[in-house]
């Protein structure tokens, strides 16, 4: 279930010392969702990315990058 | 990080509840004599004991319990589900059509029953199964 969308939260996340619970509070999701975010496992609705790109003060393309190149599964 | 999410805990619950339903269906309902409404308490029991449960847990876990990825893998578990039951229906309509008559309505409630619970076994598998590939 890998996504050709790959993402910085992780890194967001530790350069504010945040974690996966505060984040999801923030954005209405569950921690599981921001794991499987995190892992590339599940893309989010356009929405939900940026509400994240809003709570790291950063634009989208910062938080979420799409691999044009390769094929997802 | 994988721990059980709030739906997966449900999901769980879920087929717990399936199993006590077909345990108790082979064991006392399928031989008991007409008239008897042993199914329909047992599963409105059922039923309102698991929406306390849900409520209650609900209520206990402060953090969001349910969103986007968990209505897109419930939409997917009941894709699936329609799939069995759609199948299931048609298989019955052609066995009816190809015999002229069900043997009796016994058996045709029986056959609806296991169906409904294939159904929704292969509903909750299927959506344990995508939470975990996308945990």
């Amino acid at each position: 279930m890998s996504s050709r969308i790959r993402n910085t939260i992780r890194e967001l996340r530790a350069g504010r010392s945040m974690t996966q619970q505060e984040l999801a509070d923030l954005i209405d999701m569950t921690r599981q969702t921001v794991n499987a975010i995190e892992g590339d496992k599940y893309s989010p609705s356009l929405e939900v990315a940026f509400r994240i790109a809003h709570v790291f003060g950063v634009p989208l393309e910062v938080v979420f990058q799409y691999e044009a190149g390769k094929r997802g599964k | 990080m994988s721990r059980l999410s709030f739906q997966e805990k449900m999901l769980w619950g879920q087929l717990l509840c399936l199993a006590i339903v077909v345990v108790f269906y082979a064991h006392y309902l399928q031989h008991a004599p007409p008239g008897h409404r042993f199914l329909h308490v047992f599963l409105i029991v059922l039923l309102l004991l698991f929406a306390f449960v849900r409520t209650l847990m609900r209520r206990r876990s402060g953090n969001v319990v349910e969103d986007e990825r968990d209505r897109s893998i419930a939409a997917i578990g009941a894709r699936w589900s329609n799939i069995i039951l759609w199948v299931g229906l048609v298989v019955i309509m052609v066995v009816y059509w190809d015999h002229g008559s069900l043997d009796s309505a016994e058996l045709l409630i029986g056959i609806l029953f296991h169906l409904l619970v294939l159904a929704g076994v292969v509903r909750i598998v299927r959506e344990l199964v995508a939470y975990r590939m996308a945990a």
